[in-house]
């Protein structure tokens, strides 16, 4: 009786290490982008955007409205890559200073960015994916030319 | 008998540096001069400090802020332009909790100089300070010559700016904050985009403030 306890439970056990094994590999990727994408966020926005996401007074959008970045998510990319200039709304309020582009970001680059970006000051939208960048992007491409 | 004698002396020595503690006063920085001057019949020598040169330039509102309207206030400067994408945000965010301590008082102004001239006129600096928050010429945004303004930064504030089309923005400049006293000598300068070095520049006002409120 006891040996079989003991069987059935080591059987288990090694099931569920395997199983969450699997289950973290997605998790892993994610982890890695994130901390990946700090370093890029350190080096290209937070010297206008602030180490917190909130930007600067009416200057520098804050990086906090949720609902922005989740409706914007397929031009986050392009933002990013080519500027933008047009006056946009964040948390009601207009901004209209001038993004930079930062045109020599590679997408593996863009992807761990965007992955941090839409995962921290409140923004909880997973893992973006370099796939996802590079559709984005030739979208962007195509509907502008 | 060696350690009570050796304890007895550190006490003895906190109590001396108790008695002796002055309030603290900033450093004079800059180049100095002596110069023998002869009062009474006496020959005594005199040090003359540096100096901010005279100035006259326009804030945000077209008014023209010069020496004369600052004679009675001590001042933080620096250098800065409205387009620049490195490290000007990061050193108006900090300056501007500064501002915050200090608004109304009119005791303590500050002074950004631009130093992209062609790009920086009057209504953008106007638009710049609103979007900021920043009212009324506590704060102001200075537009001058650029010849002027750059050798203001080089031989007034020892700091530096110059175009530079290699980096971004086009414009190099250092990021420093300048203290300035009344008598519009520097008695402090601060990395700007350093939060703990900006909150000593706040803490040093205050010492700077207490010279002329002598209790």
């Amino acid at each position: 009786m006891r040996k079989t306890i003991v069987s059935v439970s080591f059987l288990l056990l090694t099931a569920a290490i395997f199983f969450s094994a699997c289950v973290n590999e997605d998790s892993i990727k994610y982890q890695r982008y994130y901390s990946d994408g700090l370093d890029v966020y350190k080096i290209h926005c937070q010297n206008c955007h602030m180490d917190d996401g909130k930007g600067l007074a009416g200057l520098i959008p804050p990086l906090t409205d949720t609902t922005f970045l989740k409706l914007n998510r397929k031009m986050l990319a392009s933002y990013i890559v080519y500027g933008l200039e047009d006056t946009i709304k964040i948390h009601c309020i207009e901004y209209e200073g001038k993004m930079p582009a930062e045109k020599h970001l590679a997408s593996i680059d863009l992807a761990k960015l965007l992955t941090y970006v839409t995962n921290s000051f409140g923004n909880k939208q997973g893992i973006f994916d370099v796939k996802e960048v590079e559709k984005n992007l030739n979208d962007y491409i195509k509907a502008n030319n | 008998m060696k350690i009570s004698s050796i304890f007895i002396l550190s006490i003895s020595s906190l109590f001396i540096l108790a008695c002796n503690s002055e309030p603290r006063k900033l450093p004079i920085l800059g180049s100095r001069e002596p110069v023998e001057k002869t009062v009474d019949g006496k020959t005594v020598v005199d040090t003359i400090y540096q100096t901010i040169p005279a100035f006259s330039f326009m804030n945000q509102d077209s008014a023209i802020i010069n020496n004369d309207s600052l004679k009675n206030s001590i001042y933080v400067a620096d250098f800065f332009f409205t387009s620049c994408p490195s490290i000007c945000p990061i050193m108006s965010k900090n300056l501007l909790t500064v501002y915050e301590k200090y608004k109304g008082n009119p005791e303590v102004r500050f002074l950004s100089h631009t130093i992209d001239p062609k790009y920086d006129t009057i209504p953008v600096l106007k638009k710049y300070a609103d979007k900021l928050g920043v009212k009324g010429t506590q704060w102001s945004f200075l537009l001058g010559s650029k010849d002027s303004v750059y050798l203001l930064a080089k031989n007034g504030y020892m700091s530096y700016s110059k175009e530079n089309d290699s980096i971004p923005g086009g414009y190099e400049h250092s990021g420093y904050f300048l203290l300035v006293d009344k008598d519009k000598r520097i008695r402090g300068a601060y990395d700007g985009t350093d939060k703990d070095q900006v909150a000593q520049m706040s803490k040093d006002m205050d010492v700077l403030l207490s010279e002329y409120h002598p209790k």
